[in-house]
Order: structure tokens, then C-alpha cells, then sequence
């Protein structure tokens, strides 16, 4: 189901113009002044790192051996300042080297971060937030990882050069004895880390998919409790509890097969150095103190080596991560401005009409365009300017998508929806959105306080507009209960509101954006008929000369509406209030089993309890 | 006893860091969990010490050679070393080899062991921890808690003690083999172990601020996609924007404290190994020139043992963090782990009979020390009778229903199901017997048919489609172009809002209980569907005693008879007519809302 590749070690399009290349390259241009630093400090590391090993040689050699107190002294204060530049430019180093990659990292996850935000419904339906969330943060730590690398890796590639020379210099086949295994550690470093990374990745999709399961069980806890489901979480769970293992086991298979070798090839060449140098020694053609030389060279090697090879691996899945946030980057936003957008109109023609009028006219939508059948076809329905209407209709007939479709969440197949005469595509986004304002049928509220919510269309609101917008919410009252009244968290961290509590509270968001046109899907499905009562008194308010379009089931709520459509089929199969539907609609009465009370309360007829048994069964 | 939440699902604070005793605590419970796989942590043990030996060996058979096979001129005791530093190598990669296997064996399996008994313990727990815990604090126990033990195993334990060892071993043989320039080294000690102690604290700190800091922007991130539908509405994507590039930058400056840490500690570090071996040169040179009984084998020795008494050093402070954070983790999984179940299986326990019959006798109910919500509720439900809970919000509707199902046990008071008192039922007739369908459809990710099968894990998928063409909704997903393999994706985002509840609807008509409970369970459903679903639900089992919470009068006026339950009581009871007739909360309830028509 989602847009997006799953994630792999190997980029799927290779080569140096491949979008994660650009991507890397594009990063290291920019900020190639740091990293150009970052290099410039690593090289001085490496010359007082370097010196380090033959200046001890020197010092045995010539103080030691040579039983000479002042070459002693000399050398070893030769070690010492060798050492005070290596010590002061390692910290230097790695600073510089984290200071680029972090800002590499805070940048695109920024510029992510706000692509997301401009990305259609569509495209969010179709990618789960956790496909997102990986991107923005497993992928770019991969990236980071690399970034980090750069300068290091250079001043490690300088090191392992000079070392090699300096080496050559002292004694070629010694050296050539030395260095002969060290290649292998170089590519064996770089095969292992190709190796672990697919699984150090599956350790990480079998973790999510582990959480998945967890965060499942907890958010679901209500339907697992009511059915008893506990056992087959329970074997959900355990099922991935042993994915984890086998993955994990899988990795620690990789390591015990490499690291051990990588641990014993440098040990070849000591043993070499060892073994021939030390009959060199015996037979005079080289010193005791170009023998320990080569020794401390070999161990020094042995780190930028190996990260060398590391390194190569690293890049490839830093370029595989760069393609995937590529990847998100690269998708279109499909709702946009269209060239020319305009504005709102903020008179009408001719005067004197109120504004906010709704039309739709042929509208056809289904979300997977082209396939199945569509939700909405031939849709027709004229809203005046000012008017409240109620839409009616079966579970699953296309309400929300109704709704959906005015602020252009989702754009028409064929036919246009046009507000106060203007096509909605010809508007500007921003515009159009302010002045449609919707509560939601699943409330979302942001992790914040209350009054934050509520002033969320608006942050610098004063006060006394968010309480008025509660008041008319029917929110005021128990938001003065709660233990910091409108300044109280809510959210994951905060307190917990009931399923009321929460609708209201979105109710009032919609309310203080003072949109020209509201939608209200369901907004009051779960306040109780008592409070609904008193809503619904403060709705009017809010609904006086302001178009409003209610998506609901209860009487009471329809009620507030002037005028009902009945969407059915995917069109508005009938129009008219909701005493004339009533009276004349059969499948109104149906969708609002009024066909089965003989009483006045709807006043309309039925047959009683029969009618509704045969109805059941009907259906 | 559970240490209390600590934020969010990625939060951190002060709990991530132990005192001694509970160290002790924990140390003493994990030993006692590993004792099954005893054997295995013994040979791990000798393992990594073996292979700490190993890699010590090098520099000692080098000194050996170049003293005394070079410096004499004896080329038996040069190949000596050669050869023992063959044998060494080989045993070494042996050694680590066998190590690193041994230490996954453990590590893994006590995690996969962790794993279950934790999850297995949250699914024994009852609401009431539910309602008590934040869901995020709850989920970051299997998540984030266990995955900083995860760490420690794959690399950090090993690590942690190969490095201390090394330290110790190392300077063991490097006072035998010259204790004047052991003495030499161990001057730059105190300037080491302070910068050390330093670092740790500093750096233990940073880490939680950084951990901190990434928690919030993942919120922040994860709420920001979540929410996009919102935002996007709101037309407030650049406030957002604005808000997550603060969080940003504010992670960014978090990592970039951590790494000036880093930064100067390092140097210190890196100072004192090259600072010491110019010491040992200055001290050994004067010694060696001299008579002071040093050979030039000693200092080579020194400077090439010098990196196994500072490297582990640097490790181990940098692998402090790991270590504390997975001590804390333990600890609050151990914590979650002593959490009694409020709900809890009587020895002797029986089966809860196929009889619908619900006795509630005067029943009273707080949630842990909060106020009364129910006090002194009687009421006699009849096998096959459909009964309606109405009343004002916070009445208490919902409280009773979950009495009834026995998610948590009455204060005062009993709840009798076929004449068995719930307290004395096994818990699993008890949840096979009493279902319960909650307002929120909630979908599982998968297919409809699986978020069908949550409540009967074996059912086959013709039963599952008999139970949607029972409720009459088959057709509706029968004909979506996946049919019932269609995925409900996140939190079922393709379904309509009625659509879930549905799914939610047909589960309760997979399985066979004798009574079921319907708290809101149709709130999102027209009307009709919801006349049909009921009756469906009712003609499914003749005998099923049927409970059902609406807000919609009209639901409730199809049932047997209606209890009114406001403030916490029992306030009426009785078939809707008489209800009406008596003129009371009832009757008045239905003028608004009759009234709300005209
Ligand atoms: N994001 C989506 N992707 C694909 N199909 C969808 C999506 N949202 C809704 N649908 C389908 O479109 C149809 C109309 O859905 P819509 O949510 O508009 O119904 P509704 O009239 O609001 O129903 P309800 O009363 O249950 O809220 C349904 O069949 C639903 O399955
Ligand atoms: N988990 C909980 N912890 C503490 N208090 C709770 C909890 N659940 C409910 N309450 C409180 O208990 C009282 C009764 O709640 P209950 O959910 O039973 O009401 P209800 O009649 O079902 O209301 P509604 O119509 O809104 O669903 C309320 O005051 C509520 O705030
Ligand atoms: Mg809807
Ligand atoms: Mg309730």
C-alpha cells in the first residue's frame, strides 16, 4: 500500500547521477567550507599522529641504543609536541566533522519536514506515517553517518599513505612484509559491512514491526479487552519477538564470521614484522628502534583501515537513503496554486447577497481515480450564500467526501465546485482554506493546551475570542473544571478529554477561524442528546448568515439545518426540508429508520414494529 | 510497584539515571532471570577473558623477542616468540569467534524471553492500567527501553568487559614487567580519571538532553504528518514549519553540546597516552642509559601496551551512558513486570455458564480514588433481553457496562452472570462468554478479513463472511476491487467513518456470546443500518442478552426495557411506554429530543 520503495542496502539507480548522489553532492557544496576546514584539521592530525611512532624509534635508536641522554631527552620532547598537535586536532576534527553532518541532517530534515506539509490527502492516504517518519529519521541518520565520515575518511586515506611511505623509506621488504596483509583488511572491512547492513536493517523493520504490534495492542486495548483477543495479540507478538531473534541472530552470525578475521589480519603482518624484521635485527641490517617503529605503525594502521573499508559501504547506503528522502522530495503536491490563482471575491454580484455561496455542478471524485466505481457522479446541489444545509444519506454514500472535496483535499474527476462563483482550483489555496472551516468526523488535537488548540487557525487570538469560541463550542464549562483550565496539556503527555469533550473542542477550532463557509461532519455524534441540546442552541449562533454544511444522523442535529439534501448513489437524490423529505421520501425515512415510528415525535407514519423487523431483513 | 510514567513515548528524565540501591536492585533481579541460561554466561565469561589474554599476548612475545632473542643475539628465543605469537593469533580468532556467538546466544534470547513475558504481563493487565498509564510510556517499555538493552548486548557488555579488564590486566603486567615506569605512567592517572569522571557526568547529561531532544522532535515530526490533514485544512502549514524548524534547531544545538564534550575530552585522552610515552622514553631513556635496570625491550613494551591502558579507558566512559541507560531500562521494566494485575483468576476458578441471566446487586464503583461514579446499582437483566443504558454524559453508562464485563471488579456489591459471581469465573469463559464492542471502530493494520478474525483467531473466511452477510454488509466490501483483502490502512483511513464501525459490528457477529454489550457502538451508522445491524445482532442467537449504550433515543426505544442511570444511580427502569407514561427524567430526555424534531 505504500508509494514509497522499501528500504535497501543498494540504491536502485546507480552511478554518479543518480538522485542520492545529487542529493550528497548538493550538501557537500553547500557547506563546503566546513567540510574544506574539517579536511585541512584532520591532514594536521594525521602529520603530529604519524610522526608519533618514528619519533619513538628515533628516540630508541638513537637515545636508547645509542646510550645518548640528549637524543633522549630531544626525542622525547619531540613526542610530546608531536602529541599536543595530534591531541589538539583530534578534537578539533571530530567537531568539525559532526558540525557539518548535524547541519547537513537539521537542513534536509527541515526541508522534508515542510515538502510533507505541502503534500496532498491523496498522498498521505496512500503513505503510512511511519513510511514517512523512517525517512526522516533512520534515512537521514544514514546520511548523517556518511556527512560525518568525509573529512575523516580523507585524513584517514592521508594517513594510511604517508604510513605507507614512511615505511617504504625505512625498509622496503619490511615494509612490503608489513603491509602485505593489510589490503585484505581494507576489503574485508568493506564485505562486512555490505554484509551486517541488510540485517542491521531488518533487525530495524522487524523492531518497527514489533512496535506496530505494541502500539496496536495499547491504542486498541478497548476491542482486545472486549473480545478477549489477548492470545492472538499474544501470538502476534511473540511471532515478531522471534523475527527479531532470527534477524538479530542472523547479524551476530556476520559478526562472529568478521570480526575475528579482521581482528587477526593485522596480526599477520606484526607476526611478519616480527619474524623477519627481528633476524633483519639479529643480522644487524636494521635497528631495534625501526622494529618498534613498525610495530606502532601497524597498530596505528589498523583503525583507518578498517573505517576505510567501512566507509565504502557506508557511502553506498548513505546514496540508497538520500534516493529514498529524495524520493519524497520529488513527489508533486497535486493540489496547488493554479497560475494565476485569485482571490476570494469579497463582494458579490449583484450587491446585496450575502457571500459564500456553494455550488457543485456535475461533480464526479472517486480516490482511486480511473479504478472502481466512483463515490460521487453527477453530484448537483446549490448551497445559497448564508444557508445551512443537512447532508443525509447511508454509511459509506460519499458525505465526508462531499465535504472533503470544498476545501480541495482532493480535487473533481469532471464537474466544478464553485464558491461565490469562482471555481475552487481558481483560487488561492491559502485563501480558500481559511474560509472554509471544517470539523473533522475523527478529532484530531495537537499535543498543546487547550487554548492552543482552539486559537489553532489563529495563534495570536486574544483570550476572549477563544473563550467565546468555546462558549459557542458548548466547551467553556468543563474546560473551567479541568486543573489549569484552557492552559491544561492534552495529548499523549497531557490530560486525556472523552470522545465529547474532544468534539467540542474541535468544534471550537472550526469557530474561531470565522470561516465564510463550515462544514460539521458528525461533529456531534458522541455528545449526549442533554448537551447536544445545549450545542445546538450555540451553533445556531454560530450558523446565523453563515453557510453551513452539517453532516449528521440525529434528528435533532439535522433539525438545525434549513434545508436537507439526501445524498445517495453518489448524487443528491433529493432536496427540501426535512418535514418534506419526511413526508415524502422513502428512502429518507429509511436512512433515518423513521419508517417504524407510528408516533409524532418524527412525524411521519409507519407500520410500528412490524415494518422494522421486515425492514431488517429487507435490507 | 511502578515507577511512575516519565513523559512521552520517547521522553526521558531523571528515572533514566539509578542511585546505587537500585542498581542493586536491578542487578540482582537480572542475575536471578538469567539463571536459566547460567552455563552460557559462565562460558561467555571465560570466553572474553580468554580472548582479553589473547590479545595482551602480542606486545609481551614482541618485548620477549626483541629482549631476548635480539638484544643477546639468540635466534631460538626469536623464533620462540614468533611461534607463540602464531598459536596466539589463531587461539584469538578461535576464541573471538566463539565469544561473539556465545554473548548473542544469551543476549538475544534473555531479550526475546523479556519481550514476551513483558508483553504477555501488559495483556494481563486491566483497563485500569490502561487508564492510568500514558499509552506512549506503555509502548516506549517494549520499544525504547528494550532497544538501549539491545545495544548493551550486541556490542556494549562485551565491550564494557574486555575494556575493564584490559585496563586491569594491563597494568598489572605493566608494574611486573617495570614498575619505575609503571610509577611514570601512573603520573598523567589523576589528570585522566578526573577528565574521565568529568566526561561521564557531562556527557550522561548531554546524552539525556540529546535523547530528550530527539523524542520531542519526533513527536513533534510524527504529529506533523498525523495531523498534516488538519494542518493543511487550517491552511497552517507555515506556523508549522516554523515551530518544527525551532524543534530542529534545538536537537541540533543538543548534539552539538554533546559533541563539544567529545571534543575536549578527547584531546585530554589522546594527550595522555602520547604524553605518557614521552614520559616513558624520558624516564626509561635515563634508566636505560644509565644502570637503573630498564632494557630497551621494557620501553618498547611500554609504548606498545600504553594504547591497552588508554583506548579501553576512552571506551569505557563513552560506553558508561549505554550501560546506565540499559540499568534504568531494566529497572522500569522490572517495575512494569511487579505491576499486579487488578483483575486477577481465583484458584478454583469455574466456567461462566451459557446462561444470560445478569444479576447486578447494589453495585458501587470509583476508579482508584476518585470519586463514586456508581453507587448502589441493582438490576436484573433476563436471558434473551434487550436492555438500554441511557443517561447524561458521565452518568455513569459506561462504567456499569465494563463492571458487567468485569474490566474492573465493583468496590461494593456483586455481578452475577448464570448465577456465577464474575469474581469466581475464569477469565478466559469470562471474555468468550461477555463481549463488549466499544465506540471506536478501531482497525488493526491488515486486511478486513483479519481485523475481522481479532475476535476468533481460528474462524475460517467463510465464517467471517457469514458473519458480514449476517449483519447485512457483505455486499458493501464484498465489492470493493480487493473484496475482504482490502487493507484497512492506518487506523483505517480507507474506510468511512460508519464503514469501520461495521467491521467493528461483524466481529461481535463472528463470535457466539451470551451476552454482549454495545457501548456506542453504532454512534456513526445512519439509522437504518443501525436497525439492521441490531436486529441482526439479536436474531444471531436467540438467549443473547443484549446491552446497548446510545445517545440516540430511538436505539434505546427498540429495546426491552430502558434504565436511566444519571449520577451514578439507577434512576429508572422500565419498558419505553411506561418510561414515557411515568413522566420522569425519561420522559423528559424524549420531549427534547422529540421536541428537537419540530
Ligand atoms: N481515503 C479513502 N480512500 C479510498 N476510499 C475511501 C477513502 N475514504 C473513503 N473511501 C470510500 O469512499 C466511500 C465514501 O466514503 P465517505 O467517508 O465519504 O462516506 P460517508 O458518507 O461519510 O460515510 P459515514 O456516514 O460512514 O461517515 C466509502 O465507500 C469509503 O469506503
Ligand atoms: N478511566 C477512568 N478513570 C477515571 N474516571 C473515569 C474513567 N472513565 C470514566 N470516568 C469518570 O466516571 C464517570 C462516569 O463515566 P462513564 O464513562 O461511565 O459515563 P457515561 O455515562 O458512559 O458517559 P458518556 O455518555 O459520555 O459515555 C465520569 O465522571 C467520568 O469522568
Ligand atoms: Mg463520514
Ligand atoms: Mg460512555
Amino acid at each position: 500500500m505504500t508509494a514509497l520503495a522499501p528500504p535497501t542496502a543498494e540504491p536502485r539507480q546507480t552511478g554518479w547521477n543518480s538522485p542520492g548522489w545529487r542529493l550528497l553532492r548538493a550538501t557537500c557544496r553547500a557547506q563546503w567550507k566546513g567540510i574544506a576546514l574539517g579536511v585541512a584539521v584532520g591532514l594536521t592530525w594525521t602529520a603530529g599522529k604519524v610522526s608519533v611512532p618514528w619519533l619513538v624509534g628515533q628516540a630508541i635508536d638513537l637515545g636508547i641504543e645509542g646510550q645518548d641522554r640528549a637524543e633522549v631527552y630531544r626525542w622525547a620532547a619531540l613526542v610530546f609536541v608531536a602529541g599536543l598537535v595530534a591531541a589538539t586536532f583530534t578534537g578539533l576534527r571530530r567537531y568539525l566533522a559532526f558540525r557539518e553532518a548535524r547541519l547537513a541532517e537539521m537542513n534536509i530534515r527541515q526541508r522534508l519536514f515542510a515538502h510533507i506539509q505541502r503534500l496532498h490527502f491523496a498522498y498521505h492516504d496512500r503513505t503510512a506515517t511511519g513510511e514517512l517518519m523512517s525517512r526522516a529519521n533512520t534515512d537521514l541518520q544514514q546520511f548523517q553517518n556518511f556527512v560525518v565520515m568525509i573529512p575523516i575518511t580523507i585524513s584517514n586515506f592521508v594517513t594510511v599513505a604517508a604510513v605507507t611511505i614512511v615505511l617504504l623509506s625505512i625498509h622496503v621488504t619490511l615494509a612490503l612484509l608489513a603491509l602485505a596483509s593489510l589490503p585484505f583488511v581494507n576489503v574485508l572491512a568493506k564485505r562486512f559491512s555490505q554484509r551486517l547492513h541488510p540485517h542491521v536493517m531488518g533487525i530495524q523493520r522487524e523492531s518497527a514491526e514489533l512496535a506496530t504490534v505494541v502500539e496496536e495492542s495499547v491504542a486498541g486495548v478497548r476491542v482486545v479487552k472486549g473480545f478477549g483477543a489477548e492470545e492472538v495479540q499474544k501470538s502476534r507478538l511473540y511471532k515478531e519477538a522471534d523475527d527479531v531473534y532470527d534477524e538479530s541472530m542472523k547479524a551476530s552470525r556476520v559478526r562472529a564470521t568478521y570480526l575475528p578475521a579482521l581482528e587477526l589480519l593485522p596480526n599477520v603482518g606484526l607476526v611478519l614484522v616480527l619474524a623477519y624484521g627481528g633476524h633483519q635485527a639479529l643480522a644487524g641490517t636494521i635497528t631495534v628502534g625501526h622494529l618498534v617503529a613498525f610495530n606502532a605503525y601497524l597498530v596505528l594502521l589498523i583503525g583507518p583501515l578498517r573505517m576505510l573499508g567501512m566507509v565504502v559501504a557506508m557511502a553506498q547506503r548513505a546514496v540508497a537513503a538520500a534516493e529514498r528522502v529524495h524520493e519524497v522530495l520529488a513527489a508533486e503536491p497535486e493540489v496547488t496554486d493554479r497560475e494565476g490563482a485569485r482571490a476570494l471575491p469579497s463582494r458579490r454580484t449583484p450587491p446585496g447577497r450575502g457571500l459564500g455561496e456553494v455550488r457543485f455542478e456535475g461533480v464526479r471524485f472517486g480516490y482511486q481515480a480511473g479504478s472502481g466505481a466512483p463515490v460521487l457522479d453527477g453530484l448537483d446541489l446549490t448551497i445559497p450564500a448564508g444557508t445551512s444545509i443537512a447532508l443525509v444519506g447511508p454509511t459509506g454514500c460519499g458525505k465526508t467526501t462531499v465535504a472533503r472535496l470544498i476545501p480541495r483535499f482532493y480535487d473533481v474527476e469532471a464537474g466544478s465546485i464553485t464558491i461565490d462563483g469562482v471555481d475552487v482550483r481558481d483560487l488561492r489555496l491559502d485563501e480558500l482554506r481559511r474560509a472554509v472551516g471544517i470539523v473533522f468526523e475523527d478529532t484530531f488535537l495537537f499535543s498543546d493546551t487547550i487554548r492552543a488548540n482552539i486559537a489553532f487557525a489563529d495563534p495570536q487570538a486574544p483570550f476572549e475570542q477563544v473563550e467565546r469560541a468555546a462558549r459557542l463550542a458548548g466547551a467553556h464549562d468543563f474546560i473551567v473544571e479541568l486543573p489549569q483550565g484552557y492552559d491544561t496539556e492534552i495529548g499523549e503527555r497531557g490530560f486525556s478529554l472523552s470522545g465529547g469533550q474532544r468534539q467540542r473542542i474541535a468544534i471550537a477550532r472550526a469557530v474561531l477561524a470565522d470561516p465564510r463557509v463550515l462544514i460539521l461532519d458528525d461533529a456531534t455524534s458522541s455528545v449526549d442528546p442533554t448537551k447536544e441540546h445545549e450545542i445546538r442552541d450555540a451553533l445556531g449562533e454560530v450558523m446565523r448568515d453563515r453557510t453551513t454544511i452539517v453532516i449528521a444522523h440525529r434528528p435533532a442535529t439535522i433539525a438545525l439545518a434549513d434545508r436537507v439534501a439526501l445524498l445517495d448513489e453518489g448524487r443528491v437524490v433529493d432536496e427540501g426540508t426535512h418535514a418534506e423529505l419526511l413526508d415524502r421520501s422513502d428512502r429518507y425515512r429509511a436512512v433515518l429508520a423513521a419508517a417504524d415510528r407510528g408516533d409524532s415525535a418524527l412525524g411521519a407514519g409507519g407500520d410500528g414494529a412490524a415494518a422494522r423487523t421486515d425492514q431488517g431483513a429487507r435490507r | 510497584m511502578m515507577r511512575g510514567g516519565g513523559g512521552g513515548g520517547h521522553a526521558v528524565s531523571e528515572e533514566d539515571k539509578l542511585d546505587a540501591e537500585q542498581a542493586k536492585w536491578v542487578i540482582r533481579r537480572a542475575a536471578a532471570w538469567l539463571r536459566p541460561y547460567r552455563r552460557q554466561v559462565v562460558a561467555s565469561m571465560v570466553l572474553i577473558v580468554t580472548w582479553t589474554f589473547t590479545i595482551l599476548a602480542g606486545p609481551y612475545l614482541v618485548r620477549y623477542g626483541i629482549d631476548q632473542g635480539i638484544v643477546p643475539g639468540d635466534a631460538g628465543a626469536l623464533n620462540l616468540a614468533v611461534g607463540a605469537y602464531v598459536a596466539v593469533a589463531v587461539i584469538s580468532y578461535v576464541v573471538y569467534r566463539a565469544q561473539v556467538m556465545a554473548v548473542a546466544r544469551v543476549g538475544e534470547g534473555f531479550l526475546r524471553d523479556l519481550r514476551r513475558r513483558v508483553f504477555d504481563h501488559l495483556q494481563s493487565l486491566s483497563l485500569g492500567f490502561y487508564d492510568k498509564e500514558r499509552s506512549g510510556v506503555i509502548v516506549s517499555r517494549m520499544t525504547s527501553d528494550v532497544d538501549s538493552l539491545q545495544e548493551l548486548v550486541q556490542m556494549g557488555l562485551l565491550m564494557f568487559v574486555s575494556a575493564a579488564l584490559l585496563i586491569v590486566i594491563s597494568a598489572a603486567v605493566l608494574f611486573a614487567v617495570s614498575w619505575q615506569l609503571f610509577l611514570v605512567c601512573l603520573v598523567v592517572l589523576p589528570f585522566v580519571v578526573l577528565a574521565s569522571i568529568k566526561f561521564q557526568r557531562d556527557s550522561s547529561r548531554a546524552y539525556l538532553t540529546v535523547r530528550d531532544r530527539i523524542g520531542q522532535t519526533l513527536t513533534n515530526l510524527q504529529e506533523g504528518i498525523s495531523g498534516v490533514r488538519v494542518i493543511q485544512a487550517f491552511g497552517r502549514e507555515d506556523v508549522e514549519v516554523g515551530r518544527f524548524a525551532r524543534r530542529n534547531r534545538v536537537l541540533y544545538d543538543a548534539h552539538m553540546d554533546s559533541v563539544k564534550i567529545a571534543a575536549w575530552y578527547l584531546p585530554v585522552i589522546e594527550m595522555a597516552g602520547i604524553g605518557t610515552t614521552a614520559a616513558v622514553i624520558l624516564a626509561g631513556g635515563i634508566m636505560a642509559t644509565g644502570d637503573g635496570g630498564v632494557t630497551v625491550g621494557d620501553v618498547a613494551f611500554f609504548v606498545l601496551t600504553l594504547s591497552n591502558l588508554f583506548e579501553p579507558l576512552q571506551q569505557l566512559s563513552q560506553l558508561f551512558n549505554t550501560l546506565q541507560s540499559a540499568g534504568a531500562a531494566l529497572a522500569k521494566l522490572f517495575g512494569l513486570l511487579d505491576t499486579r494485575p487488578d483483575i486477577r483468576e481465583k484458584p478454583g476458578a469455574v466456567e461462566l455458564p451459557d446462561d444470560g441471566r445478569v444479576v447486578v446487586d447494589g453495585v458501587s464503583f470509583a476508579y482508584g480514588d476518585g470519586p463514586r461514579v456508581l453507587s448502589g446499582v441493582s438490576l436484573t437483566i433476563e436471558p434473551g433481553e434487550k436492555i438500554a443504558l441511557v443517561g447524561p454524559t458521565g452518568a455513569g453508562k459506561s462504567t456499569l457496562a465494563k463492571l458487567i464485563a468485569r474490566f474492573y471488579d465493583p468496590v461494593e456489591g456483586s455481578i452475577t452472570v448464570g448465577g456465577v459471581d464474575l469474581r469466581d469465573a475464569t477469565l478466559r469463559s469470562l471474555r468468550r462468554r461477555i463481549v463488549v464492542v466499544p465506540q471506536e471502530g478501531y482497525l488493526f493494520a491488515g486486511s478486513i478479513l483479519e481485523n475481522i478474525r481479532i475476535a476468533r483467531a481460528e474462524a475460517t473466511d467463510a465464517e467471517v463472511e457469514q458473519a458480514l452477510r449476517a449483519i447485512g454488509v457483505h455486499e458493501r466490501f464484498a465489492s470493493l476491487p480487493e473484496g475482504l483483502h482490502t487493507e484497512s490502512r492506518e487506523r483505517g483511513s480507507r474506510f468511512s467513518a460508519g464503514e469501520r464501525q461495521l467491521v467493528s459490528l461483524a466481529r461481535a457477529a463472528l463470535v457466539d456470546p451470551t451476552v454482549l454489550i454495545l457501548d456506542e457502538a453504532t454512534s456513526s451508522l445512519d439509522p437504518g443500518t443501525e436497525a439492521v445491524v441490531e436486529h441482526a445482532m439479536e436474531r444471531l442467537s436467540r438467549g443473547r442478552t443484549v446491552i446497548v449504550i446510545a445517545h440516540r433515543l430511538t436505539t434505546a426505544e427498540r429495546a426491552d426495557r430502558i434504565a436511566v442511570v444519571t449520577g451514578g444511580r439507577l434512576a429508572e427502569l422500565g419498558t419505553h411506554d411506561e418510561l414515557v407514561a411515568r413522566g420522569g427524567h425519561y420522559a423528559a430526555l424524549h420531549a427534547s429530543w422529540a421536541g428537537s424534531l419540530t
